[in-house]
């Protein structure tokens, strides 16, 4: 049981402890903006941005071929952070102005960018070039050398986010009430829906080394869900989901950790969904009051 | 007559090529009740969306409190809003002392607070409306009554100088209604109100308005009820409207 609980692999190294810095502090981003994301059904939105990232990373390992400079890892991570950045400004703008709906727009931009992804990354094996790393590092996550960049992105996104949300909270939430009436009731409606799009982007674009581009939406979704599922009290919500998150990224990071052949991204969503449907069972055993 | 606090100038509306308000004048004073009647296609939500500067007018202007409507609208403290058919989202999680305070949203600005003074109006509003002891209540636990009634304490939170009404007792039954139309003159009188009540409730527009504007897609009248002439009432109401105001102030 030892062996089982205390691999010896999870050994306390400064990678571990960066690993786990980044996935608390992206549990606790997701977290707060989890509740926000599944009230205004933009469950479909995390997936849309995170892909359209799988996209930009597909961009990237091209360019590298022209561009030997970009062969690194985060001139790749920020060419596909600026792909994420650039779908979530697209698909705000496309859903404010109704000419196409939220989830068909999104559903646009996950098909077209999981389809470019994947056909820039076949050209890249065509062409035989470099050693980039497999996409399905990307799709599923890797928390092994993690720079310690990636710590301080997603202490950085964590810290700018909770104070976001709390300096914002009314409005916010008036918003994913009613988004017209709260415009009626003179929130700045138009700063709230793009402010909104951009925190989940930059949670995905956080996450998206831990948790891979494929996956990393659960993030914003499923805790959410469970605290939804358990409270109709707001503060209830978003502790559940922060609890959920924190518990869910730390164990499916040592799952990774303890067996190297699972990929930490489904690892982290199969306890979340775990977490859902325990919380989805025992909803209305006493959390809501 | 006191001064408009409210003046549609000039106004046309149209959807694309479909014109759906045609030169419309409309001036309202302070502290009157103004129903806005007519059939439906005849512009009255068009009418309102205008007031709350949700749409632009194609031509003319409006100006509520001395400033455009989209600045009045911005300010949050200018005019409260009761939609039509109020609903929650499914399982949203606040109660309804926090939907109320809500109201105070687009007043205080992004970084502002409620002061005191906001909180203890927001108290007195809950008691005023009769939901008081709901106040810790999830908000999508009300019934439909308590949920208008919340919304329309959530409206006044801010202490809006123009209250709007946008088809208020529509499915509604008639003890509601009275209920309703009592309930409105008291909070008219307590909050030196103005109303725009949009309605094809006749019954209530008579017994609570001071002025009625009967619209299709031009104003056909902007008025007293009682200089109303009898065959546009009829057109209107299909009935007499003094006998109307008599059968529901009996």
């Amino acid at each position: 049981m030892d062996a089982l609980l205390f691999p010896a692999n999870l050994e306390l190294t400064s990678n571990t402890i960066r690993a786990a810095v980044a996935s608390a502090s992206v549990g606790v981003a997701g977290a707060v903006l989890s509740p926000f994301v599944v009230l205004r059904r933009w469950a479909y939105l995390g997936d849309g941005i995170a892909h359209a990232a799988f996209g930009g990373i597909g961009t990237a390992v091209l360019l590298a071929i022209a561009f030997p400079a970009l062969n690194n890892g985060v001139a790749i991570f920020l060419i596909g952070a600026a792909f994420a950045l650039a779908t979530a400004g697209a698909v705000g703008w496309i859903s404010r102005r109704r000419a196409v709906s939220g989830d068909a727009a999104i559903g646009i931009f996950v098909a077209a960018a999981l389809a470019w992804g994947f056909i820039a990354f076949g050209i890249h094996a065509h062409l035989g070039r470099g050693n980039t790393t497999g996409w399905e590092t990307y799709l599923l996550g890797n928390v092994n050398r993690l720079p310690p960049a990636a710590m301080a992105l997603a202490a950085g996104v964590c810290a700018a986010i909770l104070l976001v949300v709390a300096v914002l909270r009314r409005q916010i939430v008036l918003y994913c009430f009613d988004p017209t009436l709260a415009e009626v009731s003179g929130v700045p409606v138009g700063f709230v829906h793009y402010l909104l799009i951009m925190l989940v982007a930059v949670v995905i674009i956080a996450g998206m080394q831990l948790a891979g581009n494929l996956l990393v939406a659960g993030l914003l979704v499923l805790p959410g869900a469970a605290g939804l599922a358990v409270s109709r009290r707001m503060k209830i919500v978003v502790a559940v989901a922060v609890g959920a998150n924190v518990a869910a990224t730390l164990a499916g990071i040592a799952v990774s950790w303890r067996w190297p052949f699972i990929a930490p991204g489904p690892a982290i969503v199969a306890v979340l969904f775990l977490e859902f449907l325990v919380a989805y069972l025992s909803r209305g055993r006493g959390l809501s009051e | 007559m006191s001064e408009p606090i409210i003046e549609i100038s000039n106004v046309d509306f149209a959807y694309g090529q479909r014109l759906v308000l045609k030169h419309i004048n409309i001036s309202v004073a302070r502290g009157t009740t103004v129903g806005v009647i007519g059939p439906n296609g005849g512009g009255k939500t068009t009418l309102m969306k205008l007031l709350l500067a949700l749409l632009k007018p194609t031509r003319g202007t409006i100006t509520v409190a001395g400033m455009p409507a989209v600045a009045a609208v911005r300010r949050g403290d200018v005019m409260g809003y009761l939609p039509q058919n109020p609903q929650t989202p499914p399982g949203f999680p606040i109660n309804v002392g926090q939907f109320v305070r809500l109201g105070l949203a687009g007043k205080i600005g992004i970084l502002g607070r409620e002061s005191a003074d906001d909180l203890r109006h927001v108290r007195w509003l809950l008691g005023k409306v009769g939901i008081e002891e709901l106040a810790d209540t999830p908000i999508g636990e009300l019934s439909g009554g308590e949920l208008q009634r919340a919304y329309i304490a959530r409206a006044l939170a801010s202490r809006p100088h123009v209250l709007l009404l946008d088809e208020p007792t529509t499915g509604i039954d008639r003890i509601g209604q009275d209920q309703f139309i009592r309930f409105l003159n008291d909070l008219k009188q307590s909050l030196a109100l103005t109303v725009i009540l949009a309605s094809h409730d006749v019954r209530t527009v008579a017994a609570v308005c001071d002025r009625l504007a009967c619209l299709n897609v031009t104003l056909h009248y902007h008025d007293v009820p009682e200089n109303m002439p009898r065959e546009l009432a009829r057109e209107m109401f299909g009935s007499d409207l003094a006998e109307l105001r008599t059968s529901r102030a009996g």
